[in-house]
């Protein structure tokens, strides 16, 4: 039985500035009827750019260079741009991410679906039965009335849903899904999830799941295949790539995810940063080689060919390297603890925030919006509380509240024993610093790394004339594990992570007693968010520093902190040490949190039966 | 959507009003205060003393500024807007007359414009990355260069003397009656079943459009083009062509409509350019409009005329404001609030 | 730009250029600012060395050559290269010594929209709330007329010269600076660098100085650049209505209004100063449309 999507030794290869460079080498894998096969990798992988393959949308300086990939028996790249556009929607049908923005805001759902029914050749009588029937078995309540309205009346989750109905009506024999679920939040990635492996068994399709998370492929999948840096480094079905990893790049990967479960241990952290296209052209061999702690002197100039290590299982590794990083013996880690008899770092006292929107006729009516309801809560000095929460649930908000860019419309607030004034100059304490979460805008692109960090040293308390900045400046880098030759560049200059650390840096060099994290490590890879994370935890025990990690993702927030905050709807909903609140949820919605988190056990069976999701409220 | 126009409208008129008064009273500050010897500015040259002095009384020049616009206001509201010094007509009837014309040369001007860019928008898009968008662009800029009066002289000195092709002067042939009833020639005459006056009062236009729409049309071309650019990355275009929509589908459905957001907010905020285009275009074309009658009301020192024509520009760019953000609500769904 | 570093060993800890010697090396790249910026260079010097360069008196009345055509044309002679004009006065001359009032009207006036424009909207951009209501207000109020209405009945008021002419522009046109550059200003503000600057204890004052007006400065050097353009169109349709400078003083919109009564006799008359305001506007367009790409990284990528 042929397959229905076969990559077959297939190399891209992109024209840059003069130069050949091989974006992907050798990707061999095979999807047959009903199957499920997950991509894994890191952001710059190449995972997205075999999607890409499929449907033919390559950049222009990029081209298929050797191999076949063959769909249905055909191979794609001897067919007309006519044939292969054909192909698309109808035969292969794509479920993108970042739902919200994947469709025309200018247009109405109905619309944009019928004009898809028209494209697949749905003749226009069936269209509005079709729509209705399709968006009732994607769970879309309200069906009737969605078609009418456009897509930012609806949430993520509602959109994916939609897009999820276009992508299987019509009937398509190969459904490629892109980071389906990396925007969306916990509960709701559950569903979605659910849903499309539900859709792909009753339309018999096979699926091709593209993610970052390789717990989640390892739930969702029934094979996997591990990329890095344009090589596909491991292949396998899932219960043997996880629970025995034969790659070293996939056993840090699993290694650097943090347990939701079990003890906790240190994260091992990889140096460096995967390379990225510029690089290709120096890594002739292993592109993993300069990072791997069991290289031996022939990986970084020899190709290994995929070696067959089990049924189906295969890794582009040596046996020697199969002794290689003992992931077990990792060392336990203590819970980050307050200092006894310290009074509070921070004390929220029935603390209400809210907006006010003007709406009706002129404007003339005032809404209410509360982000935080009534907050009571206290920080004890030194240790690091958790805050966790969905978007919208009001963390965010709690972290500007602490730091003072926001002001209470009801409550106290005090910080280090001292009430925050409340006047019409609403000062900010250099004491409590913040750290962003989007670290493009988070630090000025026309500022050097140099003058990021020591921005603290220009005014106030912390000054310091120029000629000391320098060595505070290289003080602040090693703190963050940044590299001394950083400090000249610019952002723009740098990776994610190390902006990051940039970032972190800058808050350092204010000298405050408190820091809150808000969502930083969410959008970096796993290996990068290990990093930071033990980076943190070493401030604080380094310098006492009390801290604030506000976070949705459960176990990053179990790794760290001693206690947690979980808000929901501008509440705190539960309280109190992590491991008691993890192992013995009180409230309702931290059950149904803790249950929709993908587990660390491979074998566990997930996505549960959740209740009607809550975010599949009337529509907006 | 309904009650989101209303909303719009009425927020738009009500700020309207304040508006054209402190508007009003700028003017009539600039105009009163300011010259040296306003009352030489508001009478013809061979006034008699006793002709002065009642001027004087009348516009309340010796008292003091703010009473003086007091007079002047009461009189607007009860629609005496002086009479003109140079032509002895009540300034009203000057404008109602010369009005009409203005509005109708300006809306020609404007579907010329949109002619004229939207094709232009598409092919500086279409042909990017290649020589032909270089060349284009160079155009475009060379286009934007030439303010519209220039367009306007070489139209006149090209098509109109050179070439002989079309008229270059008034609105219609002399000897042709005009009828009474909008003022707008191109729909008396086709009320009126006067088939060949009507072309004739087309090809008057013709001209004096052109000037105006090549004066404006490289700023919608470039505003166009460069929406279309950023539409193209959007993500929700990558998916269309992911269900394998094909380029024109996607440009014609999906684009352009989102294209036309940015396209319509630089018209609304720069029709003032077209708008201000007649003063001289008018001029330069001897055509009958209100920016003809204040160039002739400034050679003539006519200050109740240029007070006059300044108010109606006023009042007329509001109305199209309004026109604009109306249009703006109905494309744009996220403005409407449910 | 590479996307990724090599590991640290590899890379010279070497001090990059600064900023603006890496834009200003960029922007030499662009045809469009070296075209333009020559020939902004060519006019200014015109302007500045007119004495030198002009072969006449612009003021001196040749009554016995009225009307003459430029030299390459049957009658024309050597002493009027591009003719003379109905008083006799010779055209090149003219031409040159207009340079003189357009730039100068051009700069200053730009240096007075860019500054009022700017300052109300860093002010309103940033502080928002009730400041950004009456400025916005205000610009509003000023842009519900024309731009050319305005700047005519102005200068009715104020009587003609050159420093009115200035002024008038000024206060026509600081409002499209106050517009676009406002909203760059919000966008700015409303980065996470500026509240952290704010939590480091920076004063707004100084946020204002250091952290968003670096990042407006590109806009407003294009701006500027095209101000100066759009100054000179505006010098010359004031002109052409005699509301600019006295007769006598040079400038090419008096000149294209006294030779439009003799259009059909002599049409080099009008068109040669036409030539002239067409390509000065060229290029300070030009210079202006390079300087927003070199300047902008964003729009680097696209080489539009």
């Amino acid at each position: 039985m042929t397959a229905v999507l076969s990559f077959d030794d297939v190399t891209v290869t992109a024209r840059m500035s003069g130069r050949k460079i091989d974006v992907l080498r050798n990707i061999s894998f095979e999807l047959g009827q009903g199957d499920i096969v997950g991509l894994v990798g890191e952001s710059g992988a190449g995972k997205s750019m075999i999607g890409r393959v499929i449907s033919g949308l390559l950049p222009d300086n990029f081209s298929v260079s050797a191999g076949t990939v063959s769909f249905d028996g055909m191979n794609l790249e001897t067919l007309g741009k006519a044939e292969r556009r054909a192909l698309l929607g109808r035969r292969i049908a794509f479920i993108p991410q970042e739902p919200l923005s994947a469709l025309n805001p200018v247009r109405t759902i109905g619309s944009q679906f019928a004009e898809h029914l028209r494209h697949i050749g749905i003749e226009r009588s069936r269209h509005r039965a079709l729509m209705i029937e399709r968006l009732k078995q994607v769970q879309l309540r309200n069906a009737e009335e969605a078609l009418l309205r456009y897509p930012h009346e609806l949430s993520g989750g509602q959109c994916q849903r939609v897009l999820i109905a276009m992508a299987f009506a019509g009937e398509p024999a190969l459904v490629v899904a892109d980071e389906p679920t990396t925007a969306l939040d916990v509960m709701t990635q559950a569903h979605i999830v659910r849903l499309i492996a539900e859709q792909q068994q009753v339309h018999r399709t096979a699926l091709l799941f593209i993610t970052h998370d390789l717990r989640l492929a390892g739930h969702v999948c029934r094979k996997v295949g591990v990329m890095y840096a344009g090589d596909m480094v491991e292949f396998g079905p899932a219960s043997a790539v996880l629970k025995a990893p034969s790659h070293p790049y996939t056993k840090s990967l699993l290694a650097a995810n943090p347990d939701l479960t079990g003890p906790r241990r240190v994260l091992p952290a990889l140096s460096d940063h995967m390379p990225g296209l510029a690089s290709f052209a120096g890594l002739a061999g292993c592109r993993f080689a300069p990072r791997c702690a069991v290289k031996d002197q022939d990986c970084a100039s020899t190709r290994l060919p995929p070696r067959q290590i089990g049924e189906g299982h295969w890794v582009r590794c040596s046996e020697r390297c199969e002794a290689g990083v003992n992931t077990e013996s990792r060392e336990v880690i203590s819970v980050p603890a307050a200092v006894a008899g310290a009074p509070a770092a921070v004390a929220f006292d029935r603390v209400r925030l809210s907006y006010h929107a003007s709406r009706g006729f002129m404007g003339l009516q005032r809404s209410r919006f509360d982000a935080v309801k009534s907050a009571t809560f206290q920080v004890q000095e030194g240790e690091i509380l958790g805050i966790v929460g969905e978007s919208g649930s009001g963390k965010t908000s709690i972290g500007r509240l602490i730091v003072g860019l926001e002001k209470p419309s009801e409550g106290t607030i005090r910080v280090h024993g001292e009430e925050r004034a409340s006047g019409a100059v609403y000062l900010t304490h250099r004491d409590t610093q913040l750290i962003f979460q989007d670290p493009q805008s988070a630090l000025n692109p026309r500022r050097s790394v140099m003058r990021l960090v020591t921005q603290a040293l220009e005014v106030g308390e912390n000054y310091a004339p120029e000629s000391e900045r320098r060595a505070v400046a290289e003080a602040l880098l090693r703190d963050t594990g940044l590299p001394p030759d950083c400090l000249d560049r610019f952002p723009s200059q740098l990776s994610g992570g190390q902006r990051q650390r940039v970032n972190i840096g800058r808050a350092l060099g204010a000298r405050p007693k408190l820091i809150v994290a808000d969502e930083i490590v969410s959008g970096l890879d796993v290996s990068v968010q290990a990093h930071i994370l033990n980076c943190l935890l070493d401030l604080n025990r380094k310098h006492r520093l009390t801290m604030v990690f506000i976070s949705h993702d459960l176990a990053v927030v179990r790794y760290l902190c001693s206690r947690i905050l979980m808000m929901h709807a501008g509440d705190i909903v539960e309280e109190g040490p992590t491991e008691a609140v993890f192992s013995n949820p009180q409230h309702p919605y931290t059950k149904a949190l803790l249950e929709a988190v993908p587990p660390d056990n491979a074998d566990k069976p997930w996505p549960p039966v959740l209740e009607a999701d809550p975010a599949m409220g009337a529509l907006r | 959507m309904f009650k989101s126009l209303i909303n719009v409208a009425a927020r738009r008129l009500a700020g309207a009003i304040p508006t054209v008064l402190l508007l009003s009273m700028v003017v009539f500050f600039v105009l009163r205060a300011l010259p040296a010897d306003p009352l030489a500015l508001l009478l013809p040259p061979n006034a008699t003393p006793a002709d002065a002095e009642a001027v004087r009384k009348a516009l309340g020049l010796d008292r003091s500024i703010v009473i003086q616009y007091l007079i002047w206001l009461r009189d607007a509201l009860s629609g005496d807007l002086g009479n003109s010094i140079a032509f002895r007509e009540p300034v009203t009837r000057l404008l109602a007359n010369a009005l009409p014309a203005t509005l109708e040369l300006a809306a020609v001007g404007l579907a010329f414009a949109l002619i004229i860019s939207i094709p232009g928008g598409l092919l500086l898009y279409g042909t990017r990355g290649t020589v032909i968008e270089n060349v284009l662009d160079v155009l475009v800029v060379c286009m934007l260069s030439i303010p519209s009066f220039l367009w306007a002289i070489f139209l006149l000195l090209g098509f109109g003397v050179a070439l002989g092709w079309l008229p270059f002067s008034g609105r219609v042939d002399s000897g042709i009656v005009i009828p009474d009833g909008t003022g707008f020639l191109l729909i008396d005459f086709i009320v009126n079943l006067q088939w060949g006056y009507w072309q004739n009062a087309l090809a008057h236009l013709i001209l004096p459009a052109m000037a105006l729409a090549l004066g404006f049309s490289p700023l919608v071309i470039r505003v166009l083009r460069s929406s279309l650019l950023e539409a193209s990355e959007d993500h929700y275009v990558t998916v269309a062509r992911q269900r394998g929509l094909n380029e024109r589908q996607i440009i014609l459905q999906h684009m352009l409509r989102n294209s036309a957001l940015p396209t319509i907010t630089l018209i609304g905020a720069q029709f003032g350019f077209l708008f201000g285009g007649t003063l001289l275009v008018e001029t330069i074309f001897s055509y009958p409009g209100i920016g003809n009658l204040m160039v002739q009301a400034v050679r003539n020192h006519d200050l109740p005329v240029i007070q006059g024509v300044a108010l109606i520009f006023c009042i007329t760019t509001l109305a199209i404001n309004t026109v604009v953000d109306i249009l703006y609500v109905v494309l744009n769904p996220k403005l409407r609030r449910v | 730009m590479s996307s990724s570093i090599p590991s640290s060993g590899a890379f010279k800890a070497a001090r990059p250029p600064s900023a603006l010697a890496e834009a200003l090396r960029q922007a030499i790249r662009s045809p469009r600012v070296v075209i333009g910026g020559s020939i902004v260079i060519a006019m200014v010097i015109c302007a500045v060395f007119a004495p030198q360069i002009a072969p006449n008196d612009p003021a001196n009345q040749d009554l016995l050559n009225m009307l003459l055509p430029p030299m390459w044309a049957e009658g024309g002679s050597i002493d009027y290269p591009f003719g003379t004009d109905s008083l006799g006065r010779c055209i090149l001359s003219q031409m040159i010594y207009g340079a003189r009032v357009a730039l100068f009207v051009g700069f200053v006036a730009a240096i007075g929209a860019t500054l009022l424009g700017t300052t109300l909207a860093l002010l309103a951009g940033y502080f928002g709330g009730w400041i950004d209501r009456a400025i916005s207000h205000l610009v509003d109020l000023w842009m519900s007329l024309p731009p050319v209405v305005l700047s005519v009945t102005l200068m009715v008021g104020f009587g003609t010269g050159v420093g009115n002419v200035i002024l008038s522009i000024v206060l026509v046109d600081w409002t499209r600076f106050c517009r676009v550059v406002r909203s760059e200003v919000m966008v700015v503000s409303r980065k996470d660098f500026v509240a952290a600057a704010k939590l480091l204890g920076f004063g707004n004052i100084r946020i204002i100085l250091r952290e968003i007006l670096p990042s407006v400065a590109p806009l407003i050097i294009t701006l500027f650049t095209l101000q100066v353009g759009i100054g000179i169109i505006v010098e010359a349709i004031l002109s052409f209505v005699g509301l600019s400078v006295p007769a006598n003083v040079p400038a090419w919109g008096q000149m294209i209004a006294q030779a439009r009564n003799y259009m059909y006799q002599a049409p080099w008359g009008i068109i040669l100063p036409i030539i002239a305001m067409f390509i000065t506007v060229l290029g300070f367009n030009l210079l202006g449309e390079g300087l927003r790409v070199t300047l902008d990284p964003r729009l680097r990528k696209r080489n539009i």
